[in-house]
């Protein structure tokens, strides 16, 4: 697997192809993030002074005045109260969303200026997401959902499979290629969605409550596939309301009301003792 | 997205829904196949048609007055205003070689040894009527004799059917009755003249000598005697070639000189048609009714269409969640466009070629059942297909588009 280093030198040209000082793979998993880095930095994700509110006769600010930094490599955990604003975060970086005020750059690109047609592109190619409820394709199989971020790259077939293979194979699913997503488990589920999320060597992967609709020990099992995913060199980005979830992450953004509480640093992050699926 | 992808998918979310799918193509076949039908159906008519009244033209010219403006066939409301004078003139007439007059005898029956069969009429023309060879067994009447030619469906209404040298007793609506000797029998399969319509041969006719049979007479305006006096009348010209002057003289002659031009009603007018210009006017005639009838089966068509669309309308509904997947992964709006188009035109082509065989099949049924000989219009199973690919394309179009202008975030929250 890439690293997200090397895939922000592979899929992003038009940020001058500055691969950045830091996100070193698995070297980078204690840095620190700098308060006073520009946007433009070569980190994986920068938020600056966003804004989202929704009108629905009383204005409602989802997100009120955000700055938040996501250094390439690093494994960050959202967590808040019901409403606070961490899906709509994700949503925005995720470029499924627009900001009302403020910037929001990915991979060294200020994706809140861009046109509605290369978000779309940022979001087949610059990140890779995770859903609580999975999201997959229910007539697809398992291999062909993994491929679907490919399909609209307009990859050509043969490329297509052995991507998808590869990576089913990854998330330990290779002997389930052919099944469709009603004939796997919950926790087989999510992961090929996370596969699918990696297909494309995303910069980032944005995951909002991907442990939400599993049992504890599915659970632990998908934080194991993540785990090995951040210490081969990829960013991600979970939203989780369970506070051991959280603690597999570096660092914890509380968030409340529309704003960030506080980071937390994690010491030492939990990890899972045995991380094969 | 290429083609092929967007294809298999389209095909995989189709037969997702075998039954739906398979009744909104019903409704698409339907249409097509209706098309198929009234089109084949006109096509081979019109062919039959033609071939029949194009297979054996003559240089004649079909002349009757009629109420003004109408458009039917030969004779078709013709009076008496043609005297026997006026048919001397038209024979003197530049290229003209004969003149041939048709009257109605009103008859009530013909008997034959003890058959008594209902005629409603006879025809009253002259031996040159039977020029054209038509007379397959004994020979034309004569004029002044009491002597008749019956066409072969006639022949077959009496037991034993009527042959040459029998003799029939002809009930006049007047209450008289008649004894006439037949000469001859019509080939049935020789088309009966332009007057006698076109299944002349398949209605019984009876051809009787005007002299003595035909008893309608008025004063000649120009002669001041008492003639015979005809609606209808074929002038026969040298040869084709001869025809387009001819008639010009028999129009002028008409509307100028003739009795017939003051025994005319108002409002009637005299008509001049060539063989060429019956076709003409059957032609347009078959080309009306094979639109219209073809019209109506476009309409089943448009069903068809609006059975696509709201299947469509109804697919967009049902997948937003998963168009909201699609473009959560990167998936464009043109791409997601695309899908559902593709998917529309499915079901419009695959009902259009389905169509084509079914419509081919009603038109051989109906054509067995009414004896057509059918020709097939290969240029519509073409129009067909395109016509399906456009039904879906028009049925598609807004729910695909709407498919495509589909919110993402909004999609994935939709249960
Ligand atoms: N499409 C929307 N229209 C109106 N309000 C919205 C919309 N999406 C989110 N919100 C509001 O924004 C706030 C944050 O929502 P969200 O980001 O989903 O919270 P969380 O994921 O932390 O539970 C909530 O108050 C929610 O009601
Ligand atoms: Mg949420």
């Amino acid at each position: 697997m890439a690293t997200s280093d090397s895939d922000a030198g592979g899929t992003d040209s038009e940020a001058g192809g500055d691969p950045g000082p830091d996100a070193e793979g698995a070297g980078s998993e204690h840095r620190q993030p700098e308060s006073g880095s520009r946007p433009d930095d070569g980190n994986a994700v920068a938020l600056r002074a966003v804004r989202k509110t929704y009108y629905l006769g009383e204005p409602v600010h989802a997100l009120d005045g955000v700055d938040l930094v996501i250094p390439r490599g690093s494994y960050t955990a959202v967590m808040g109260p019901s409403g606070s604003g961490k899906s709509t975060l994700l949503n925005l970086i995720g470029c499924l969303d627009t900001p009302t005020e403020g910037e929001v750059w990915v991979n060294d690109r200020e994706v809140s200026a861009l046109s509605q047609r290369e978000r779309t592109r940022v979001r087949g190619q610059e990140v890779g997401f995770v859903f609580q409820t999975f999201n997959l394709m229910p007539k697809l199989t398992a291999a062909e959902n993994v491929a679907l971020p490919l399909v609209f790259e307009g990859i050509d077939k043969r490329e297509r499979i052995d991507r998808a293979t590869e990576l089913l194979d990854e998330v330990g699913l290779a002997d389930r290629a052919g099944h469709r997503p009603n004939e796997l488990s919950g926790g087989q589920r999510q992961r090929v969605a996370i596969a699918r999320a990696l297909a494309n060597d995303p910069a980032i992967i944005l995951a909002d409550e991907p442990t939400g609709n599993l049992d504890q020990e599915t659970g632990t099992q998908i934080m194991g596939l993540f785990q090995r995913l951040h210490d081969e060199g990829n960013t991600i980005l979970m939203v989780t309301h369970e506070r051991p979830i959280a603690e597999y992450a570096q660092r914890v953004v509380h968030v409340l009301d529309g704003t960030i509480e506080r980071v937390e640093e994690i010491e030492s992050p939990r990890r899972v003792e045995s991380d094969g699926p | 997205m290429e083609f092929a992808e967007s294809l298999r998918l389209s095909v995989r979310a189709v037969r997702s829904h075998r039954l739906r799918s398979a009744l909104t193509v019903l409704g698409v076949v339907i249409g097509v196949a209706a098309v198929i039908t009234f089109v084949t159906l006109g096509t081979s008519l019109r062919a039959d048609v033609l071939g029949q009244v194009g297979g054996e033209r003559s240089p004649n010219l079909y002349v009757w007055a009629g109420p003004e403006g109408q458009n039917g066939g030969p004779g078709a409301g013709a009076q008496p205003v043609f005297t026997t004078r006026d048919l001397d003139q038209l024979a003197n007439i530049e290229g003209v070689a004969s003149v041939v007059p048709r009257g109605i005898v009103p008859t009530a029956a013909i008997s034959a040894g003890n058959d008594t069969v209902a005629q409603r009429q006879a025809i009253a023309t002259s031996p040159a009527y039977f020029d054209s060879g038509s007379v397959a067994d004994g020979r034309a009447f004569r004029q002044g004799s009491r002597e008749v030619v019956v066409n072969e469906r006639a022949a077959g209404l009496f037991d034993p059917s009527l042959s040459v040298g029998a003799t029939v007793s002809l009930q006049l609506a007047s209450g008289d009755s008649v004894e006439a000797e037949v000469v001859g029998v019509q080939n049935s399969s020789a088309a009966g003249g332009a007057f006698e319509g076109l299944d002349g041969g398949s209605q019984p006719l009876v051809f009787v000598p005007t002299d003595p049979f035909y008893r309608t007479t008025v004063e000649s305006p120009a002669t001041g005697e008492r003639q015979r006096v005809y609606p209808t009348v074929t002038v026969v010209a040298e040869d084709f070639a001869a025809v387009p002057d001819a008639k010009v003289g028999v129009q002028a002659y008409l509307t100028n000189r003739s009795d017939a031009a003051r025994l005319v009603p108002d409002d009637y007018a005299f008509a001049v048609r060539s063989d060429e210009d019956l076709v003409d006017q059957l032609q347009e005639l078959l080309t009306t009714l094979t639109n219209f009838v073809t019209g109506i089966a476009v309409i089943s068509l448009v069903v068809g269409s609006i059975g696509i669309a709201n299947v469509m309308l109804v697919s967009v509904t049902e997948r937003t969640r998963e168009i909201g997947i699609m473009k959560a992964v990167g998936a464009q709006n043109r791409d997601v466009l695309q899908l559902f188009l593709i998917e529309a035109v499915l079901l419009g082509a695959v009902g259009a070629i389905l169509g084509i065989p079914v419509g081919v099949a009603g038109a051989y049924l109906a054509g067995e059942y009414i004896g057509l000989d059918l020709v097939l219009p290969y240029e519509w199973f073409a129009i067909a297909v395109a016509v399906g690919v456009l039904v879906g394309v028009v049925a598609g179009l807004y729910p695909a588009w709407s498919a495509s202008k589909t919110d993402p975030i909004d999609a994935l929250r939709y249960e």
